[in-house]
């Protein structure tokens, strides 16, 4: 028998990446910053849309694309938030966004007339940080209610953001999480994170949120 | 549990690249890196089932453990003596 060998030495993510670079160009062209929001699912990302919606939107003009695995469910929640279109990918069983998606989902944004992007990635620590989407950066949110070693667990995910959004701290004082742990451990495993401290259910729990979006629409639309 | 995507991908750049020889492929080597964020027996899994699909024929996985946190399709291996079994 015969064989021969042909050399390949393909990244198996390059056609991805290809796509999230013109994704990201395109972004980058309308001077719109864009947020991949990723998390396990539950630790808030579609409360926080909602109030961001809620409280930004008038300052802001804010899109949104989200991926659910099945229904359009945080889509139509966020809808009720704004009137402009929240864009709904529905994965069917996939456990994660992909750039090709984020592609299509995009031709129904009107970009020139956005401030700002969010993306509400598919609930899921593991999968969603293999991808790029084109985002500017990944925010992972993080509840109280987890373990503090969620970033130990999932080393990926942590390496691949930029930024914690610590979430539900109303409910601190019933579920004994340490805060200076769950940073010390998510520093260990990415040195370069920032954090950024919320509540969604507090009137005042998101103002540094807010602040840090402000900023880096502010950025943007300088540069 | 995104590995199924991954070997699909993997699939499709196998196809490509070994053009009209695709049923002749017997070995995809691929690289993975313990930082990809790839669970490789899982992948092996899904690479199996995807190589035992048309347009391959006989084509098998060899994965290659490597430090950091690549993921490449490395190599085809083509038996052009056996066109069809």
């Amino acid at each position: 028998m015969s064989v021969r060998t042909i050399e390949v030495r393909e990244r198996v993510m390059a056609s991805n990446d290809e796509l999230a670079a013109r994704v990201r160009a395109r972004l980058r062209a309308a001077g719109v910053p864009a947020f991949n929001l990723v998390s396990s699912p539950g630790a808030g990302k579609t409360l926080l849309l909602e109030r961001t919606l809620e409280d930004l939107g008038r300052e802001l003009r804010i899109a949104v694309v989200t991926g659910d695995v099945q229904t359009q469910n945080d889509a139509d929640r966020l809808a009720r938030h704004t009137d402009r279109l929240v864009q709904a990918v529905v994965t069917n069983g996939a456990c994660h966004l992909d750039a090709r998606q984020i592609t299509t989902a995009l031709d129904a944004v009107d970009l020139p007339a956005t401030d700002l992007l969010f993306i509400e990635n598919v609930g899921n620590l593991v999968c969603p940080a293999s991808w790029d989407l084109g985002e500017d950066a990944k925010v992972v949110l993080f509840s109280v209610t987890e373990g503090e070693d969620k970033p130990a667990k999932y080393p990926k995910m942590f390496r691949e953001a930029r930024y914690v959004v610590m979430t539900k701290l109303d409910l601190l004082p019933h579920v004994g999480f340490s805060i200076e742990e769950a940073v010390a451990i998510a520093t260990e495993v990415n040195p370069r994170l920032q954090f950024l401290f919320t509540s969604a259910t507090e009137p005042e729990g998101l103002e540094e949120w807010y602040g840090f979006l402000r900023n880096q629409v502010r950025r943007r639309s300088a540069a | 549990m995104h590995e199924m995507s991954l070997a699909l991908e993997i699939g499709r750049i196998a196809e490509e690249r070994a053009g009209d020889a695709v049923g002749q492929v017997v070995t995809v080597g691929v690289e993975v890196g313990d930082g990809a964020g790839v669970e490789p027996e899982n992948l092996a899994f899904c690479l199996e089932a995807v190589l035992a699909t048309p347009p391959f024929r006989r084509a098998r996985p060899v994965l290659e453990r490597r430090a950091g946190d690549g993921l490449r399709l490395l190599y085809l291996e083509v038996d052009d003596e056996r066109p069809d079994d």
